[in-house]
């Protein structure tokens, strides 16, 4: 098997974790398996780093590692262990059933609108950049999809992850300040919207979004 | 391209002032040392930005860093309106944050929190218009994001709370798109000019646009204007804005309208410039027309039923970004000439409109306009400006914003496009009725007896006037530099032709409209 075969097998994994982070019942199970979900993250860059020859991709992969396997998990569990909701339940707007269905035709989609990309970098890896592509819309979806505002946070992680591997698979090269960017931006957006999702249920003494509606018009 | 220290030196002075700040001690009744910080912080700020902007204005682009910072004519306009109203808002927010502390509705904590983010969120702007790394440049819009959420959400009410959590959640999701369209455009330029590390530069993706794969090169627009899009308010990704606008507190709504929606926008028209060079102009300008339209005709009808006075603002910002859009869509020198300038203006004019809010704020402990009466009387100075600031905004002569609507209006007829520009004028007629609406009833009229006489003081009223002050010139007569700089970022924009001049015909240096751009057959 190729590494790019590797690649795309483990794309489709991705598509299985960024479901199981958004179907999670509770904000910590889904911080698992995000964790879970960056972790085939930092084994696909290792796979495109060994088969494409570039060692900005291994270093990628070792920040990776730390940010998002480590660093956001923990801190999403350690900032939101405490904090439940429990009138609000799962917070889901639509049955999980419903949510894998609708990913699927994310997925078909994104597939189609890929085939359309005639860029030489891109040809082995097709799939993949597919999945890429859905996952970004996939964490769009959850946002919408989901009510507590804790599970929206995930959807922009989701939707992170998705830019992520689209830079990875079409510029593998690229220079290591630009991961180190965007990965600590990341950080940052989702420690500033836990700390405000805490206020937020301190203040209101609930997670759900569909509570928050006092400004209108 | 000149190498410059000016453009880490405006980056490195409010960084080490929110620093600063963070490390001193918050006290009873506000820290007085942290506010001379911040003080000294902004006008090192202005200065620096303005020495920049005459050398740019001089001949020479800043660079710094290797090429991450850059500094041409198109970015000297927004490093200029970070630098001048950071400063001036940041004057009027010392009494305005005082005013808050005495009555409690800060604490000493918050009032230290404040300047700290307030000089964080001036860097992150600054760090967003001299970025010439397109990867830094999202970094840093990003960060605008961050760095004001907690401005948003600094009273700590249930309304504030929420209104923090719309803005971070929509922007950051909004500007994801805008994360996808940057490393689309930066993978597309890596596999077209076959050097990642010179496909990271917005001058090497300008100067080689040739290259791009058009397809990628559309799709990453699409992304980058929905992205970015949302951080300047444009329709249908709004929806924070007013929430936003009005939950801050004034000095920062004056920022976030002001500024803030204009380096989302400077990130735009970045990449209209490189997207008409690989495509053509049609595709982009398509596509920023119908938003600005859709910006303007739904804004228009939300402004005039608000009595809320800074969500009405707030809608305006809408409004008139929109405008800006459309100026952008409709194109040519004329039209792009003519959007940077009413950047400018708006800029100016929506700042000294969101303290009047913060005066009217102080004074009646209320937004509601139905409550506010008799202001003129009451408070003659901070009737006076509201009462300017409207008219500005309502787009009366002798004031600036006057000047860059009719040339967007100009333009746009010039272009042929004549049933869009009467729709357009049609509906601001709307927000001007809305406008007059603030002036009769709440400038104008008795002051209630239960309300005392008396102004605000002079601290917030100086950079007020220092404000209506520059609104009046640039109305009167657009200063030859901010003509040749507004002249300059066009050709930037344009990648070429730096000779249209950007005046009214009754201005100096006057030229016929008409022969700024060609006369073309009405297209709708």
């Amino acid at each position: 098997m190729s590494g790019f075969q590797l690649v795309n097998g483990l794309a489709g994994l991705l598509i299985v974790t960024s479901l199981l982070v958004i179907t999670a019942r509770r904000p910590t199970g889904s911080a698992l398996f995000y964790a879970l979900q960056s972790l085939v993250m930092v084994a696909i860059f290792l796979t495109l780093a060994g088969t494409v020859g570039s060692h900005e991709l291994t270093a990628w992969a070792g920040t990776s590692f730390v940010t998002k396997v480590l660093l956001v998990p923990i801190l999403m569990t350690r900032l939101l262990g405490r904090i439940e909701d429990t009138k609000l339940g799962s917070g889901e707007r639509i049955p999980p059933a419903v949510s894998v269905l609708l990913a699927a035709v994310v997925v078909v989609l994104c597939f189609w609108v890929v085939d359309g990309v005639s860029l030489p970098a891109a040809a082995a890896i097709k799939p993949a950049l597919a999945v890429s592509l859905s996952h970004f819309f996939l964490g769009l979806a959850a946002i919408v999809t989901q009510r507590n505002i804790l599970k929206q946070v995930f959807g922009y992680c989701l939707m992170e992850n998705g830019s992520h591997l689209t830079l990875a698979l079409l510029a593998a090269k690229a220079p290591e300040v630009v991961e180190i960017g965007i990965a600590t931006d990341a950080v940052f957006a989702v420690v500033i919207m836990a700390v405000l999702g805490l206020q937020i249920h301190r203040t209101f003494g609930t997670l759900d979004a569909d509570q928050l509606t006092n400004l209108k018009g | 391209m000149v190498p410059s220290l000016l453009p880490p030196l405006m980056l490195a002075a409010p960084l080490a002032a929110a620093i600063a700040i963070a490390i001193l001690p918050a006290r009873d009744g506000g820290n007085r040392t942290i506010e001379a910080v911040h003080v000294a912080s902004g006008v090192v700020v202005a200065l620096l930005a303005l020495v920049s902007v005459a050398r740019v204005i001089g001949g020479a682009d800043l660079v710094a860093f290797g090429g991450w910072l850059y500094v041409d004519p198109l970015a000297a306009i927004f490093v200029g309106l970070v630098g001048v109203v950071g400063l001036l808002t940041g004057l009027y927010a010392i009494s305005y944050v005082r005013h808050d502390v005495e009555h409690g509705e800060l604490t000493p904590q918050k009032h230290k929190i404040f300047y700290v983010f307030f000089n964080l969120f001036v860097f992150t702007m600054m760090l967003a218009v001299t970025a010439n790394n397109i990867v830094m440049m999202w970094v840093a819009v990003e960060a605008t994001t961050l760095g004001s959420a907690f401005l948003v959400g600094l009273y700590g009410r249930r309304s504030s709370l929420e209104a923090a959590w719309k803005y971070v959640i929509i922007c950051t999701v909004g500007v994801a798109f805008g994360l996808y369209g940057t490393v689309l455009t930066f993978a597309d330029g890596a596999a077209a000019f076959g050097d990642p590390e010179k496909a990271v530069f917005w001058t090497s993706l300008m100067a080689d646009a040739g290259k791009l794969d058009p397809m990628l090169a559309k799709i990453a627009f699409v992304f980058v204007l929905i992205g970015f899009g949302t951080k300047a308010g444009l329709f249908p990704m709004h929806a924070w804005l007013p929430d936003a606008h009005s939950e801050a507190p004034s000095p920062v709504s004056a920022l976030l309208s002001g500024v803030l929606l204009k380096c989302a926008l400077f990130v735009v028209i970045r990449y209209l410039a490189v997207t008409s060079r690989a495509v053509g102009p049609e595709f982009p300008q398509m596509l920023l027309m119908m938003l600005g339209f859709l910006s303007v005709a739904v804004s228009a009808f939300l402004v005039y039923v608000q009595h809320d006075l800074k969500r009405k603002l707030a809608y305006h910002s809408i409004e008139h970004l929109g405008l800006i859009a459309l100026g952008l869509g409709i194109g040519g020198p004329l039209g792009i000439g003519a959007a940077l300038l009413h950047a400018i203006n708006h800029s100016f004019c929506k700042a000294l409109l969101f303290c009047s809010s913060g005066n009217v704020l102080m004074m009646y402990g209320t937004r509601d306009l139905q409550q506010v009466k008799g202001l003129l009387r009451r408070a003659p100075a901070s009737g006076i400006l509201l009462m300017a600031g409207a008219l500005a905004l309502a787009g009366f002569p002798p004031f600036n914003v006057f000047v860059s609507e009719f040339l967007i209006f100009a333009a746009g007829l010039a272009q042929g496009w004549w049933a869009l520009m009467i729709v357009t004028g049609l509906l601001f007629t709307i927000t001007i009725a809305a406008l007059i609406h603030i002036i009769s009833g709440s400038v104008l009229g008795k002051v209630p007896e239960t309300v005392p006489v008396g102004d605000v003081g002079w601290r917030a009223l100086a950079p007020m006037w220092a404000l209506l002050a520059i609104v009046l010139v640039l109305g009167v007569a657009v200063p030859q530099p901010v003509a040749h700089l507004v002249r300059e970022a066009t050709a930037v924009v344009l990648g070429g032709d730096r000779s249209a001049a950007i005046a009214a015909p009754w201005q100096t240096p006057a030229e016929p409209v008409a022969e700024l751009a060609p006369r073309a057959e009405p297209r709708i």
